[in-house]
């Protein structure tokens, strides 16, 4: 008997933080210009050392404007994405949950097309101009979970099953309003939407939008650890967590919530990404087990590491040109999943 | 057990002073002016592009980025290829331009690779490129010129701006003086016909044609050729039904071998129902350079070209026109310009080696 | 044994020197799925007693409302009317985590999404008395070794859950409802899918944790021989209504069983004093 214990989860938790940090150099060094990983180390140290301006190569520089930014929302990304892989897994009960499958990406598709449209119209200064599309795509997310919420409720109470098929309905529903928008969208908008819907991360993000998203993701994510000791009971069934202490219809609400925000924040920014939130729980839970008090952090960790991963591989493969890190993550994600099923570990 | 909360606290905090740890390396980076690769103190001015925006641009621009085909194109003809460092993917006329560093596509082009090139200077076009490109290349200080033609003569307007941009204000106004006159002589030579009704085929499946509202309408509409589709959408789909009621008088291809244009209709022909056409039946169609999908001067030849092919009538006469002879443009010093014939075949010797 | 398994209730004076622990006054209960429709079943008014150290039984044929019955014991229904009281408070009316540590449910089956071990499971008992951020502690490894072993289980603590067979599921299920060191033990059918020695194992486990442990244990069942052999008390229902309360020798009577049971049946005294119900066929 080896009950988690804090020395473990934090030993752990270190050893994937390392992981990032291996993978985060890594990926600065990789790109569409070389960088040396002596040279990168060493202006790296500058930087942080406050004397920005000694260094004297600008392609550094170029590294730390563009990449960096990049994988910061990367690492942001990918964690909003598998911790609320985990929360909807436990939440509705089902192994095959993602993220997406509430109808998140779908309603924030369709607030990041109307974005789009209302953005041409509109003539906004441009500190602000950039944050029009997230938002509105993040407004989109907002009215799907308060609609599914609703949706979802029966008696009163948010109920998983009546959650999973209130949020599949309304994913349908949605995804036939973007199929017709997209018909009637001019040839530009047409262009950005379609690009948003694949899922990239190659849109430099201004930084109070890395910030904010930072900030939301620590919130949100630490609101569902509240609960992991809950989540634990809850996957016994819950009727028996309520038995056993579990104030369910609380830690229903609340992860849901967290959960959804946490979808709505990552889809804003980068479109919706596939695989990341359904497949880094169940690798995690191979390793680690389905404690939740491991798993969450294990799963941000994790999926930090995946997301920065594929995003390099998508833009260094076919330099100069991009693949979708979508793609990416599909290419690789889909054939896991069948290894994954075929251990029925899924 | 008071373990709970402190437990969560230390774990937040860790975690947090590892984001942290990696969130300060842009704030630090960032603290320190951007790339300004311009050795000396340079002379600036301001400019307005076509959305409105005004940009920061050196007097005269010495290291261009292209972000789109038809800049490209319009780079050349002014006569600043020497400045030109880079450009996409799909960049292929003139031949030359193959040869420059590519930085992918317009769509989505590599800004690590567009800012490796230390340009002072990136042209866009609202046709092609996205509103995200121009925002990153204003986060990273690279002044970014946006053009945006929406018709022939806005083409002809926007080449004289970017002439000016790009410092050779001359070399634009020869050129667009010499398009215009070959544009009126045009319309002079037309006027006597009406309008022949074409359907202007992008795509055959599913059919595609463009809108009324996009420049190669407006190019048809100065060839004396009027596209039958009404709709405001850019690339319309049609279906057979909406067609025979239109009843085109002709169907135009854009393409680059006179065989492809030939091929194209073909496949259209041998479609079910398709026959019910007269142009089908009558096998009217034309055949024109795909520099009409480009808003750049080289669209002034496929206008004439398709002119002479509608409406052979009007060009009777020898070629050498009226008016004084326009010799090409001239020279500018130390620039070659990429010459502008006049051709009475369907397809001009330029055209040819296009792809 | 020692004091981690007696677990004092913080606060409460009175339990010392009351004798009843459980005290079912008056409760009724009602059900419609549908508001505007008439109720479709209905629990009538009924009241019993229970001490600690006590087996209570509370039998009858299906769709008699037993069920029913001990959800309300367990708080997870409101009665209609009437109240439940364990030790002076209103179950109904604790908080989820409160009641939890003082009353334990165990259900007949256990469906678990993701596997895990015995121990993990038999842990999850103490989830009731910390929770939230905590770690399991010493004292809570503890307890989960006691558990595990007052139900025999000890060996097969490392074991997954999917992989034993239902019996042992079952005494994994028990060993959770003792970690959490309640004053109730409920169990609802718990002798349903076992074999006779597996059943008479269960019951006798039951007794003697009743015993050592003070619990007071409430078993749902409609099994005649052992409610007569090992219930302190009976409850008996049919179609909602409680006919009879008391001990088995006094509830286990043959007309009134047959009459409840629709069957034929003897009833015999064993020399023990506990009643011994058989099948009585025609010859």
């Amino acid at each position: 008997m080896r009950p988690l214990t804090l020395t473990r989860l934090l030993l752990r938790c270190g050893i994937l933080t390392a992981i990032l940090f291996a993978v985060v150099i890594l990926a600065l060094k990789l790109g569409a210009v070389q960088v040396s990983l002596y040279g990168l180390t060493r202006d790296l140290i500058q930087v942080l050392l406050g004397h920005s301006n000694n260094i004297s190569s600008d392609y550094v520089l170029i590294v730390l404007n563009i990449r960096l930014p990049r994988i910061l929302l990367a690492i942001v990304v990918g964690a909003s994405l598998s911790v609320a892989g985990v929360s909807f897994q436990a939440l509705l009960r089902n192994p095959l949950a993602d993220p997406y499958v509430l109808g998140i990406s779908t309603g924030a598709a369709v607030g990041s097309i109307l974005a789009l449209i209302v953005e041409n119209q509109l003539n906004l200064p441009p500190e602000y101009a950039g944050l029009i599309t997230p938002f509105g795509a993040f407004l989109g997310a907002a009215l799907t979970i308060a609609a599914v919420y609703i949706l979802g409720r029966r008696d009163g109470q948010v109920d998983s099953n009546t959650l999973l098929l209130g949020g599949i309905i309304t994913a349908s529903f949605l995804a036939a309003i973007v199929t017709f928008l997209m018909s009637t969208l001019a040839g530009s908008n047409l262009r950005g939407a379609s690009y948003w819907l694949m899922g990239s991360l190659s849109t430099l993000p201004p930084k109070s939008l890395l910030y904010l998203l930072a900030v939301g993701f620590l919130a949100a994510a630490g609101a569902i650890y509240t609960t992991a000791s809950d989540l634990n009971l809850l996957l016994a069934g819950e009727k028996e967590a309520m038995h056993l202490g579990v104030d369910v219809p609380r830690v229903r609400i609340v992860v849901y919530l967290a959960a959804s925000i946490l979808t709505g924040l990552a889809v804003s920014v980068s479109g919706a990404i596939g695989y990341v939130g359904l497949l880094v729980p169940h690798v995690m839970r191979l390793i680690f087990g389905s404690d939740h008090r491991m798993l969450l952090p294990a799963s941000a960790l994790g999926g930090a590491i995946a997301l920065v991963v594929a995003d390099t591989a998508a833009r260094t493969l076919v330099a100069p040109s991009e693949l979708s890190v979508g793609a990416v993550t599909a290419m690789v994600g889909a054939p896991f999943f069948i290894y994954l099923l075929r251990r029925r570990m899924a | 057990m008071q373990h709970g909360f402190a437990n969560a606290t230390r774990r937040a905090r860790i975690f947090g002073l590892a984001l942290v740890l990696l969130g300060a390396l842009p704030l630090r980076a960032q603290s320190s002016t951007p790339a300004s690769p311009a050795p000396a103190p340079v002379a600036m001015r301001e400019v307005v592009d076509e959305f409105g925006r005004t940009v920061r641009v050196p007097q005269i621009p010495a290291r261009i980025v292209s972000l789109a085909p038809s800049l490209t194109e319009t780079v050349y003809a002014l006569g600043a290829q020497d400045r030109l460092v880079g450009d996409t993917d799909y960049c292929d006329f003139p031949p030359d331009a193959q040869k420059k560093a590519k930085v992918g596509g317009p769509i989505n082009p590599n800004l690590e690779e567009i800012a490796a090139l230390h340009p002072d200077l990136v042209l866009v076009t609202k046709e092609i490129n996205r509103l995200d490109t121009v925002r990153a290349l204003d986060t990273l200080g690279i002044p970014a010129y946006a053009t945006d033609a929406r018709n022939v003569d806005e083409i002809l307007s926007t080449t004289q701006k970017l002439a000016d941009v790009l410092g050779v204000p001359e070399n634009g106004k020869s050129l667009t003086s010499d398009l215009q006159s070959r544009l009126a002589e045009l319309h002079a030579k037309l006027e006597p016909f009406p309008p022949s009704r074409v359907l202007f085929i992008v795509w055959t499946e599913p059919l595609i044609s463009v809108g009324k509202n996009t420049f190669i309408a407006d190019a048809l509409r100065k060839a004396d050729a009027a596209s039958i589709v009404e709709s405001t959408q850019d690339w319309p789909q049609m279906s057979l039904e909406e067609v025979v009621r239109l009843r085109p008088e002709y169907l135009v291809f854009a393409e680059s071998h006179s065989d492809a244009g030939s091929r194209d209709f073909e496949v259209l022909a041998n479609r079910p129902g398709w026959n019910i056409l007269d142009a089908v039946r009558n096998h009217h169609f034309a055949v024109i350079s795909d520099a009409v999908n480009r808003p750049a001067p080289r669209i002034v030849s496929a206008i004439e070209d398709l002119a002479r092919q509608l409406h052979p009538g009007a060009f009777q006469e020898a070629p050498a026109p009226e008016k004084p002879a326009t010799p090409a443009p001239s020279n500018p010093p130390a620039a070659a310009p990429v010459r502008m014939t006049h051709n009475t075949q369907p397809l001009s010797l330029e055209f040819a080696c296009a792809r | 044994m020692s004091s981690p398994l007696r677990h004092p209730l913080p606060g409460d004076p009175s339990r010392a020197t009351t004798d009843v622990r459980l005290s079912v006054e008056q409760v009724s209960y009602a059900y419609a799925p549908n508001p505007s429709q008439a109720p479709l079943f209905t629990l009538e008014a009924m009241s019993f007693q229970a001490k600690p150290g006590e087996l209570v039984a509370i039998l009858g044929p299906n769709a008699s409302g037993k069920s029913t019955l001990l959800k309300l014991i367990s708080g997870a229904l409101q009665p209609l009317s009437g109240r439940i009281f364990l030790n002076g408070f209103e179950t109904h009316s604790l908080p989820v985590k409160t009641r939890a540590q003082r009353i334990a449910l165990v259900q007949q089956e256990s469906r678990l999404l993701f596997p895990s071990r015995a121990w993990e499971f038999v842990m999850q008992g103490r989830h009731a008395h910390g929770g939230g951020l905590r770690f399991e502690s010493e004292e809570d490894i503890l307890i989960t070794n006691n558990a595990l072993a007052q139900v025999g289980a000890t060996e097969l603590a490392d074991r997954w859950m999917d992989k034993i067979s239902g019996g042992e599921k079952q005494r994994i299920i028990l060993a959770r409802a003792l970690a959490q060191q309640p004053l109730l033990l409920l169990l609802d059918e718990p002798t349903l899918h076992l074999d006779i020695g597996a059943q008479v194992d269960l019951l006798e486990s039951l007794r003697r944790l009743a015993a050592q442990n003070r619990y007071t244990v409430v078993v749902v069942t409609h099994e005649l021989n052992l409610t007569g052999e090992y219930a302190d008390q009976v409850v008996l229902m049919q179609r909602g209504k409680c006919l009879r309360v008391g001990p088995p020798a006094t509830v286990l009577q043959r007309e009134i069983l047959e009459q409840v049971f629709q069957a034929p049946l003897s009833v015999e005294i064993a020399p023990s004093g506990r009643p011994r119900v058989t099948l009585f066929t025609n010859k």
